[in-house]
């Protein structure tokens, strides 16, 4: 082991209070006090590390410095994808921050030193909510939720796919609460507070599962922080300060039955922080050593009060390392290097130490794929395929990967920008702009700025726009997360989902915005597009978990031994039948990305159906779900055909409730009575049984204990479904439609080629077929909305494919290419109609800011909103880069609004048409077109 | 947290005459829309004695501001010479730009003016009353003084959290290219002052 202080990493004497290493090990934040604000960080690793980097002065040891904190900075912690940072200070705000590309180094105006901050990280996100200080956040597994504990004695839940949502607010805690910790498995997170209590919550209803006082009884409230930490293995909670015989302890509890038999003993204080690290080990074989198989086992890291730090292998009875008097204050924060050999310790004092281990101290580190099937082992599911999406999502972790499909990703961006128009292209800062140079434009500033004066003759100016920031990630809420329709398959959320062959890959301009973290999934795909290797690598996992399904973790010895109790060994693995897959249908219905064949020769030539498959597995009763996402190669028998009989199971699950749960508000017309809490689910099982040599599928519903299956005799294709009505389509060309209690509404329907996308809404059910033919039915009304209508129209003259469809809750059909055209089919007038395009210059060219309203400045919801998305703010900035004579902006403008109106009418969105129909009344008010008003109150009576 | 960033003043058209415009190009960065106008001032100090002769030379609202880095130039005539009393008018002064976002200044740049005469003869022997026609004005354009505040960015000053004030950090600064002695101090610092850089 090595030790280093670099005297280097300080904030100037102040305190740190936090400091957490970056998941690709190349630079860790430190958080405290400031001067006279909080303070952030961010250092280089690499002089840490190697002395030689430290001693070269053309490495930059400080990379960036955020004073943007108002008090004391309490916790800094990176997303497990490395993208942003997350801060917690007293002055009850979340910061979340993220690298500015595109900018380089800058001094910071006004400041006498002239020292660069080398990476611009911008606070993309304030999450207020607390009403007292914040002492510890904690990013979930997969980066879907953000955890913050505060002295308000609550935990507020973000939902880190759209900030600032708040997906639930913990309370219980009496006391202050000072330390967070997500179950690495995903399924709990654990609290630890003032009020001598540790409590562990449910993610999945946000309930409090355990509530652990015994071990803290005793405990008197004289830390700083809690920050206690949750095993790898998922088996072992660690607590921070616990009291057992007077003695300050760390406290293990055991997941299984919440047991507080063990602890680790012997700080003379009380414990500040618990660190687990990353990586499961296992023994490092000796030379010569026969080579026997031996347990893997966890390391943790200890902090106290007592300024000592002690390293615990959970196989030894007695810590590995202790080191005393390493600092003249309290630890106060403890992080690992994702390779589980490096740590870093920041204290009270102002200092940090870094500790250096070798693999011959700690042993080998198990690598992700071992450590997923430790995880299936004993949960039933790997966390490599938890979550989000895909077989590779542990390399999604992993941001050595990410930079590499974010390469992978530059490299199509060519391909995308051409579908998507010039907007989308670079949001970031360039020096030209209209051609102009920025100095050229700095020459003719005063000239060129628009100068008018207000209503009571003051000078207004408008100030030129030089540069969009890229703070959009977080802001296409409608593209990242939300779902938009009840039961439609409507979430733009398929998007980033769609499979993307080459000829599909324009479809991908959708997508508002490159950020990596909603592409991640997509580019998994991408990066799947050879599917042969997906499926392969899929199958390959699974015996792999079987095969070391005899491997098990050692459970915790290094206990004193006032307790001899030995924990039991674990569970003996329960060797589980890998049963089926399910995908939430939301994201699966449209990865069938409808690929459009020109001619119905080419029927599903080369569209890929990606189909996530979810695995489940049950260990005692608990059911925990896995998703893989399988690609599925339909029709066109290429060569690694080979690889298609992918597993028999597939399954499609649809959440449908948590599309309408937030639809309900958008849509509080649409009479839907499903539970804001009850989620659907929409299980398919193909192949489930062969009876005398043909193979049935089934379709399995479930909605809060409720449940209904039903046999097919075909393999499913696709199946979707509303809180009203269940589609499916299969292989056989049918299209079987039952209700929500799983009756059989009519007859299967056969469809003259085979299906490419299906939503359901309400009463209605969309089918788009694979020869690019639409049709709609009311099936409540057993009648045809739209009949057998081709999409040709649309299509004809353009490359552009099929990017997405869905169906409005009104039974409207919409339709959006991959040019960045959407159009919805009126079945009154029997026509097509262009209701939004991406490449419009009207949209470009609008300024109807001041029209909008405070509590319209979110923007409408609807299924108008979702096709147009976040462009039209994109419109508005842009207006002011371009100085359009006033008259001509005032018409495009007009116009504009003109369009969004009769396009939220024919989409028959009633919020929609209220939203514009009042920015176009105020619109022709302050811009006093008589004629035309006139005209608004007609229509608006 | 600051929304508006100011990245950088550049000076324009200086050294000048004296009654030539103001022009200062600014450059700032805003982290979302805002709701509101900004409202800019130039504030010439007439006299380090007394506030009484500073000058609101002029005050622009500078809106809409989407998210985004922007820029644009602020022009204003020069000082009412009237108002500036005659011991004061050569020398070093001082030239404020102050932002404020809902009636709540966050951000305040001073710059040191120096009025002289090109003329060394007049330079020599300064006439009783000063000849505006014959001073030069000079900004010290790279030595700005940043005074930052913290304000409450959702609503007005009423509503300002008491959490986000913090002691005002004692401010006295003299640039060291500039003689003291009439150089008054740069800022008259609000109470929630904040830092200083």
């Amino acid at each position: 082991m090595k030790l280093l202080k670099p005297s280097w990493v300080n904030h100037n004497g102040k305190p740190i209070f936090s400091v957490d290493i970056h998941p690709d090990g190349t630079k860790f934040a430190t958080g405290g006090q400031g001067e006279d604000s909080g303070k952030v960080v961010i250092w280089n690793m690499a002089p840490v590390l190697r002395e030689e980097d430290e001693r070269n002065e053309n490495i930059p040891k400080l990379l960036c410095q955020m004073d943007n904190h108002l008090a004391c900075v309490n916790c800094v912690r990176w997303s497990n994808n490395g993208l942003y940072l997350a801060s917690g200070g007293d002055d009850k705000l979340v910061m979340v921050w993220k690298r500015a590309a595109f900018i380089g180094p800058s001094t910071v105006f006004g400041s006498s030193s002239k020292l660069a901050n080398v990476e611009q990280w911008r606070c993309v996100m304030i999450l207020r909510n607390h009403t007292g200080d914040v002492m510890d956040v904690a990013w979930s597994p997969h980066d879907v939720w953000l955890a913050s504990c505060s002295v308000d004695n609550t935990i507020v839940i973000w939902n880190a796919r759209k900030f600032p949502e708040i997906v639930m607010t913990l309370k219980g805690h009496t006391g202050l609460v000072k330390g967070l910790t997500w179950d690495p498995v995903g399924k709990y997170i654990a609290s630890q507070a003032d009020d001598r209590s540790l409590k562990v919550w449910r993610t999945m209803d946000w309930q409090l599962e355990t509530n652990i006082t015994k071990p803290f009884s005793e405990c008197g409230g004289t830390t700083h922080v809690l920050r206690l930490s949750w095993s790898p293995d998922g088996q072992y909670l660690v607590s921070a300060h616990a009291m057992n015989n007077s003695g300050p302890t760390a406290q293990i509890i055991e997941r299984d039955g919440w047991k507080t038999n063990m602890d680790f003993v012997g700080h003379r204080k009380a414990v500040t922080v618990v660190k687990f690290n990353p990586k499961i080990f296992k023994k490092k074989q000796k030379n010569g050593s026969t080579p026997k198989p031996s347990c893997p086992y966890c390391c943790c890291a200890v902090g106290s009060k007592d300024r000592s730090l002690s390293v615990w292998l959970t196989s030894l009875k007695r810590p590995l390392v202790v080191i005393h008097d390493l600092f003249d204050k309290s630890i106060m924060d403890i992080t690992w290097t994702l390779n589980g050999l490096g740590l870093l310790v920041c204290s009270m004092d102002g200092t940090v130490a870094f500790l250096d281990f070798s693999q011959d101290e700690l042993g080998d580190p198990l690598n992700e794929e071992e450590k997923n099937a430790i995880h299936q082992n004993i949960y039933g599911k790997s966390l490599a395929i938890t979550m989000e999406s895909q077989l590779s999502s542990t390399i999604i972790e992993n941001p050595e990967m990410l930079k590499y499909q974010q390469e992978r990703q530059g490299n199509q961006n060519p391909n995308e920008a051409q579908g998507i128009g010039p907007e989308n292209q670079t949001p970031k800062l360039t020096n030209v702009l209209n051609g102009e140079s920025l100095e050229d434009i700095r020459k003719n500033l005063l000239k060129k700025q628009v100068e008018t004066r207000t209503a009571d003759g003051r000078r207004r100016i408008t100030p030129l726009c030089i540069a969009q920031l890229d703070t959009a990630d977080f802001l296409p809420a409608l593209f990242n997360s939300v779902p938009i329709l009840p039961g439609s398959s409507a979430s733009t959320q398929l998007t980033p989902q769609i499979s993307s062959d080459s000829s599909t890959a324009n479809s991908l301009g959708l997508r508002p915005s490159h950020d990596p973290t909603t592409t991640s999934p997509n580019k998994t795909a991408e990066d799947n597009k050879d599917s042969g290797t997906a499926a392969v690598n899929s199958i390959g996992m699974k015996s792999n978990l079987l095969l070391t399904s005899a491997s098990k973790i050692e459970p915790m010895k290094a206990l004193d031994s006032r307790f001899t109790e030995r924990s039991k060994a674990m569970p003996g693995v329960t060797s589980v039948p890998l049963t089926i897959g399910i995908t939430p249908l939301d994201r699966v219905k449209d990865s069938s990305s409808v690929k459009e064949p020109k001619g119905k020769d080419e029927t599903s030539s080369d569209s890929e159906d990606k189909i996530m498959v979810k695995s489940i597995a049950k260990r005692k009763g608990e059911m925990e779900g896995a998703e893989v996402v399988e690609k599925r190669k339909k029709g066109r028998p290429r060569k690694d055909a080979k690889t298609m009989p992918f597993p028999q199971v597939t399954f499609l699950l649809s959440k449908d409730a948590w599309i309408s749960k937030s639809t309900d508000g958008a849509f509080s017309e649409g009479g839907f009575t499903v539970s804001t809490d009850g989620v659907t689910y929409l299980e398919v099982e193909n192949e489930v049984s062969v009876v005398s040599g043909s193979r049935l599928s089934q379709l399995k519903w479930s909605r809060e204990g409720r449940e209904w299956d039903v046999l097919l005799p075909s393999r499913i294709i696709i199946a979707a479904g509303s809180s009203n009505v269940v589609a499916v389509a299969c292989e056989d060309r049918t299209l079987s439609v039952f209700t929500a209690c799983g009756r059989r509404l009519i007859p299967s329907i056969i469809l003259p080629v085979p299906m490419s996308a299906l939503h359901c809404s309400g009463h209605f059910v969309m089918a788009l077929t694979a020869s690019a033919m639409l049709s709609v039915w009311d099936v409540q009304k057993q009648t045809a909305l739209v009949k057998n209508e081709s999409l040709n129209p649309i299509l004809s003259g353009t490359d552009a494919t099929v990017s997405q469809s869905f169906l409005t809750q009104q039974g409207v059909a919409v339709v959006s290419l991959s040019n960045g055209k959407t159009y919805c089919f009126n079945s009154s007038l029997e026509t097509w109609n262009l209701i939004a395009d991406k490449q419009d210059s009207l949209v470009q060219c609008t300024d109807f800011r001041n029209c909008v309203s405070a509590q319209d400045a979110l923007g409408s919801m609807g299924p108008l909103a979702l096709t147009q998305g976040r462009n039209l703010s994109a419109g508005r900035l842009a207006s002011r880069l371009s100085s359009t004579p006033h008259h001509l902006q005032q018409g495009m403008t007009l116009a504009f609004l003109e369009k969004q109106l009769s396009s939220a009418l024919i989409l028959l969105s009633a919020s929609e048409y209220r939203h514009w129909l009042l920015i176009y009344a105020r619109f022709l008010v302050n811009e006093g077109e008589a004629v035309r008003e006139g005209q608004c109150h007609c229509s608006q009576g | 947290m600051a929304k508006v960033q100011v990245l950088n003043v550049a000076v324009l058209d200086n050294p000048s005459p004296f009654g030539n415009p103001f022009q200062f190009e600014v450059t700032f960065e805003c982290m979302e829309d805002l709701p509101e106008d900004l409202e800019w001032k130039i504030i010439y100090v007439g006299s380090a004695e007394s506030e009484e002769h500073d000058q609101t030379l002029d005050s622009v609202l500078v809106g809409p501001v989407p998210a985004g880095r922007h820029m644009f130039v602020f022009q204003a005539d020069a000082p009412n010479t009237a108002l500036i009393p005659e011991s004061d008018a050569v020398g070093v002064t001082v030239v404020l730009i102050t932002c404020t976002y809902r009636g709540q200044e966050f951000i305040r740049i001073g710059y040191y003016v120096n009025n002289e005469y090109t003329d060394t003869e007049l330079r020599e022997n300064p006439p009783l009353k000063p000849d505006y026609g014959q001073l030069q004005r000079n900004i010290l354009a790279s030595n700005p003084r940043v005074t930052r505040f913290h304000i409450n960015w959702e609503g007005c000053a009423e509503k300002m959290e008491d959490s986000e004030n913090v002691d005002p950090a004692p401010n006295s600064m003299l640039p060291p290219s500039c003689t003291p002695g009439k150089a008054p101090p740069l800022g008259l610092l609000p109470d929630n002052s904040m830092d200083c850089l």
